[in-house]
C-alpha cells in the first residue's frame, strides 16, 4: 500500500482508520456517523455529494474494487472523484494488482485478499482479508451447543488467526467478512464480531446485513438503537489505542507456519483460546531466540517443517530450561485447501493429541492468569512493554450476560479496574488466593476488560 | 383427574418390588414454597429445619458433610443459564444451609462433590460454575471443601460395607470425607434422570464414587489419582470392574443394563453411607433429564424446597411433588426404563416410600405439585 500522505492533517493516519462498508451513496447518510468512531468508508458506489460530505467531515473514502471490474479504469474514476484510496477486495492476478498500484500513484491501495494471499511482514500499515468466520457459539444442527476437542463449548472465532497475523508485526489487520446470508442478525451478534476482532487487536470492517441497513436508512428507531450499540462497542476499543500496541502475554509459545495451518481458524490457537490459556504465537519464519524470550514452554506444531537453524533455536530453548512439545508423530500442518479458512474436521480431531499434552504441560503458575465461569467467553491477555500493566479482555458469545466471573492472577499488581463498553469503569476489590490474587466480576454483557496495574 | 384424586391414587398404590420392607422407617418431610432464589432462602430453610425438629441436636459439635449436586462439566449449560438455575444445586441454598448448621453448633462443615473429570480443587469447579466459594466460607466457621473424586487431602480411601445383602458391590471405597463425618447431608436437585427416572437425594449419592477408582480411566490395579473421565464404564455399563484395590462387582457381566445397575448401586451406596439429612432444591430446575447433555431437557420452576431426615421419605415426597408415584414399578413414569431406586432403598430398609406413612409438614404435596411430565 502506498503511504504518501495525500490527506490533510485532519484526516486520520491509516493505523487509525476505523472501517465500515458504507451502503448508502447520499451525503445525508453521513449523519449516521455523528458520534461514531467510524472514519473510513468503503464504497462500492459513490457520488460527488457523498465525497464532498465525507471530505468535509475528515473521513477517509476508499473505493472497493472486485476482480471482475476493469480495475485500472475504476481506480482512475475513484481518484477523479477525489476518493482517498482503493480497496482491492478479492484475489486479483498479480499483474492486475500491480497495475492498480501504479494507477493509484501515491493514493493508498489496501489489498483485502484471501488469508493465504495476505502479504504478512511486508511493511504495509494495513493488511486485510475478506475471509473471516462469523463468531459465536458453534451449534449443531439440533440447536445444541457443540463441543470441541477440549470438551468445552466450542466458539467460532477469528482470535487465533488475528493473533497469528499480529505476530508478524505492527500492521493493522482488517477482517472484512460479511454477515451470514439468510439469517436474522441480532445486534448482539454485531457486538460480538466487533469485540472478537478488537480484543485480539484486529478490526472488523463494519458491515450491516441488508435488513438492518434498510431500516437504518429509514431511521427506524430499533435500527438506530442497534447502530448506536455498534458504535459504542467500536468506540470502546478505539478509545484505548494503547491496547493495540501491547503484546500477547503468555509463557506458552506456539510455533506454526502461517502458510500452513497457522492462518486457519479452529486450529490450535483457537483451541487454546477456548481453554483460556494465554499463548504467544510465533511464526515459523520468525523463530528466533528473541521470539521465545520469556517463554517457558513451546509447542512446535509441525516439527518436520523447521530448518536446521530453527531446530537449533528450539534445541537451545530446551537447553535453557524451556519445555518443548512437538506435534504427534506423522502430524503435518497441512496447507489449507483453496477457499478453506477452518480446519478440516478430521484434523480437528487429531488436535486432541496435541491438546492433551499441552494441557498436562501447562501448570497453573505457568498461565499467569486464570479465569473461571467463562465457558461462553474468550479472553485475551495483553501486557505492556514495561510489564507493569496487563489487560484481560473478555468477550461473551452467549445470548445472556454472564454473572460471577472470577479472575486469578499472579504478579505484583496492586490495582484492578473493570472497564466495559457500557461505560463502567470502577476499581475491583483484590483478594488473596492460594497462588496469587483474585478479583470478581459481577456481570459481563458482551465485553469487559480488567486492567491490572502495579 | 384432580390433584386430590391423583394424590389419593398414588398414596394407595401398592409397592411392587423384589425386596420391599414393610418395616422401613418413616420420618417427617418438610415442604416450603419458594418461587425464586431471590427470596429469603435462609429464612425458609430455618422454617423447614424447625419443622423437622431443629438442627441442634443433630449437628452440635459435629462434623457435617454436605454432598452437593454439581453433575457434568460446569461449561455445559442449558440455554446458557448458570448451572445452579438448571441442574446444579444452588449456592444460595448451600450457603443458607451452612449458615444454619453453623448457628446450630456444627464444628466443621465440609462441602463435597466428585465433579466431572477432575481431581482438582472443588473451589475451582465452583468458580467455574459461577459460585463464590468465599461467600460459602463466610457463611459459617469451619467451612471446608473437598473434591471426592480422588484421595484429596487424605492418604487412603475409606471402605464402606453394604449392610445385609448388597445388590451390586459388597462395599465401596470412598474419599475419607465420607468417613470422617458425624452427619451426612445429601443436597440434591429436583429433576429427572435419564437412567434412574429421578435425581433426588438418593441418586445424588452416585456422585460419592471417586472417579479415581470407578471412573472410565481408573487404574486396573490401583486408583488413578488424576481422573479425566466419567463413571460410565464401571457403574452404568458394567464393562469393566473398578480398580482391583476396591471391592469388585458381585456378579460381574451378568447384567449390563444401566437401568438395572445404577439404581442398585445408589441403593447400596446409601445403605453403606447413610444420609442423615436430605435437602432437595426444586426452586428452579430442569425436567426431562439430569443435565444439558440430555436431549429435550427443559427449564422448569417448581418453586419448592423439600427436606427430611430420612432420604427415602424425602425422595418419595419429592417424587410425588413432581407428579410421580414414588412406588411406581419399572415401565411406569418416571421409571420407564429402569428400576425404582426409592423402592430398592426401601428394600435395604432405609426408609419407606409409602406416602400414607410419611408426615408432610409445611406445604402439602398437593399445594406444591408441579408435574414434570407434561
Amino acid at each position: 500500500m502506498g503511504l504518501t500522505p495525500l490527506w490533510s492533517a485532519a484526516v486520520p493516519q491509516p493505523a487509525d482508520w476505523v472501517p465500515a462498508r458504507w451502503q448508502w451513496s447520499d451525503a445525508k447518510s453521513l449523519e449516521l456517523l455523528a458520534g461514531s468512531p467510524i472514519n473510513c468508508l468503503l464504497l462500492k458506489t459513490y457520488s460527488a455529494d457523498l465525497e464532498a460530505g465525507a471530505a468535509g467531515r475528515g473521513l477517509v473514502t476508499l473505493a472497493v474494487l472486485t476482480p471482475a471490474s476493469d480495475a485500472v479504469a475504476e481506480v482512475r474514476k475513484a481518484l477523479a472523484a477525489k476518493l482517498t484510496g482503493i480497496v482491492l477486495e478479492g484475489d486479483f492476478p498479480a499483474d492486475v494488482a500491480a497495475g492498480v498500484r501504479e494507477a493509484a500513484g501515491a493514493a493508498p491501495v489496501i489489498e483485502m485478499t484471501s488469508r493465504s494471499r495476505m502479504k504478512l511482514g511486508a511493511g504495509a500499515p494495513i493488511v486485510a482479508t475478506y475471509q473471516g468466520v462469523w463468531p459465536g457459539i458453534a451449534l449443531l444442527e439440533s440447536g445444541h451447543a457443540k463441543s470441541g476437542p477440549t470438551g468445552s463449548t466450542w466458539i467460532d472465532t477469528n482470535t487465533g488467526f488475528i493473533r497469528a497475523v499480529r505476530a508478524w508485526g505492527d500492521a493493522q489487520l482488517w477482517i472484512g467478512n460479511q454477515p451470514p446470508e439468510h439469517s436474522v442478525i441480532a445486534s448482539q451478534r454485531y457486538l460480538q464480531v466487533i469485540a472478537d476482532a478488537a480484543a485480539s487487536g484486529g478490526r472488523w470492517v463494519v458491515t450491516l446485513d441488508g435488513d438492518l441497513a434498510a431500516r437504518l436508512g429509514k431511521r427506524d428507531a430499533g435500527a438506530m438503537a442497534d447502530w448506536r450499540r455498534i458504535g459504542a462497542m467500536t468506540a470502546y476499543f478505539e478509545r484505548h489505542p494503547e491496547w493495540r500496541s501491547m503484546r500477547e502475554f503468555g509463557q506458552l509459545a506456539v510455533v506454526q507456519d502461517p502458510a500452513k495451518g497457522g492462518l486457519l481458524s479452529g486450529g490450535i490457537l483457537d483451541m487454546l483460546a477456548v481453554k483460556h490459556t494465554p499463548v504467544r504465537p510465533v511464526p515459523r519464519e520468525r523463530l528466533t531466540p528473541e521470539a521465545l524470550a520469556g517463554a517457558t514452554m513451546a509447542v512446535n506444531v509441525d516439527a518436520d517443517a523447521l530448518t536446521p537453524e530453527q531446530k537449533d533455536v528450539l534445541r537451545n530453548f530446551t537447553r535453557g530450561g524451556g519445555m518443548l512439545l512437538s506435534g504427534p508423530p506423522g502430524w503435518k500442518d497441512r496447507s489449507p485447501e483453496a477457499g478453506r479458512i477452518t480446519l478440516d474436521p478430521a484434523e480437528l480431531e487429531r488436535l486432541n493429541d496435541i491438546w492433551r499434552d499441552v494441557n498436562s504441560m501447562v501448570g497453573h503458575r505457568d498461565q499467569g492468569v486464570r479465569l473461571f465461569n467463562v465457558s461462553s467467553m474468550l479472553s485475551n491477555v495483553l501486557v505492556s512493554a514495561d510489564g507493569k500493566t496487563e489487560v484481560v479482555h473478555l468477550v461473551n458469545y452467549s445470548d445472556y450476560p454472564v454473572e460471577n466471573v472470577t479472575l486469578h492472577y499472579l504478579g505484583d499488581f496492586k490495582r484492578a479496574t473493570l472497564m466495559t463498553p457500557e461505560g463502567i469503569e470502577k476499581p475491583l476489590e483484590i483478594y488473596r488466593t492460594e497462588e496469587g490474587w483474585g478479583v470478581d466480576i459481577e456481570k459481563v454483557q458482551v465485553c469487559a476488560t480488567i486492567k491490572l496495574e502495579q | 383427574m384432580t390433584r386430590r384424586e391423583w394424590l389419593a391414587m398414588i398414596s394407595a398404590a401398592p409397592l411392587v418390588r423384589a425386596a420391599g420392607s414393610p418395616d422401613a422407617p418413616a420420618a417427617p418431610v418438610s415442604i416450603v414454597k419458594c418461587a425464586s432464589y431471590d427470596e429469603d432462602i435462609t429464612a425458609k430453610l430455618g422454617v423447614m429445619f424447625d419443622q423437622l425438629g431443629g438442627l441442634e441436636k443433630l449437628v452440635r459439635n459435629k462434623t457435617v458433610t454436605i454432598k452437593l449436586n454439581m453433575t457434568g462439566a460446569p461449561s455445559l449449560r442449558v440455554q446458557g443459564l448458570a448451572p445452579a438455575l438448571t441442574h446444579y444445586t444452588h449456592p444460595k441454598l448451600a450457603g443458607a444451609t451452612a449458615y444454619h448448621l453453623g448457628r446450630a453448633g456444627a464444628r466443621r462443615i465440609r462441602f463435597v462433590e466428585s465433579p466431572w473429570a477432575t481431581a482438582g480443587p472443588l473451589e475451582e469447579v465452583m468458580l467455574d460454575s459461577g459460585w463464590n466459594p468465599r461467600a460459602l466460607l463466610s457463611a459459617a466457621t469451619g467451612v471446608e471443601f473437598e473434591n471426592t473424586n480422588a484421595l484429596g487431602k487424605s492418604r487412603s480411601y475409606a471402605r464402606f460395607r453394604v449392610p445385609g445383602s448388597a445388590y451390586m458391590y459388597p462395599a465401596y471405597d470412598l474419599n475419607r470425607a465420607f468417613d470422617q463425618t458425624d452427619v451426612f447431608v445429601s443436597m440434591a436437585k429436583l429433576k429427572n434422570h435419564e437412567t434412574c427416572g429421578v435425581t433426588l437425594s438418593l441418586k445424588n449419592c452416585f456422585g460419592n464414587l471417586p472417579a479415581s477408582i470407578y471412573g472410565d480411566d481408573s487404574g486396573v490395579d490401583e486408583p488413578n489419582e488424576n481422573p479425566t473421565t466419567g463413571r460410565e464404564a464401571v457403574g452404568h455399563r458394567g464393562r469393566r470392574q473398578p480398580s482391583k484395590s476396591a471391592p469388585q462387582e458381585l456378579d460381574f457381566g451378568v447384567n449390563l443394563d444401566p437401568g438395572y445397575r445404577v439404581p442398585r448401586i445408589v441403593a447400596d451406596l446409601v445403605a453403606a453411607r447413610p444420609i442423615h439429612l436430605a435437602i432437595i432444591d426444586g426452586v428452579e430446575s430442569i425436567a426431562g433429564g439430569e443435565g444439558p447433555w440430555i436431549r429435550g431437557v427443559r427449564v422448569v420452576k417448581p418453586g419448592v424446597l423439600v427436606a427430611g431426615l430420612n432420604p427415602v421419605c424425602a425422595d418419595a415426597v419429592a417424587a410425588a411433588v413432581m407428579g410421580y408415584n414414588p412406588r411406581a414399578v419399572r415401565g411406569a413414569p418416571p421409571f420407564k426404563t429402569c428400576d425404582n431406586t426409592l423402592a430398592l432403598a426401601e428394600g435395604h430398609a432405609i426408609g419407606t416410600t409409602d406416602l400414607r406413612r410419611i408426615e408432610v409438614r409445611g406445604a402439602t404435596i398437593e399445594q406444591a405439585l408441579y408435574r414434570y411430565d407434561v
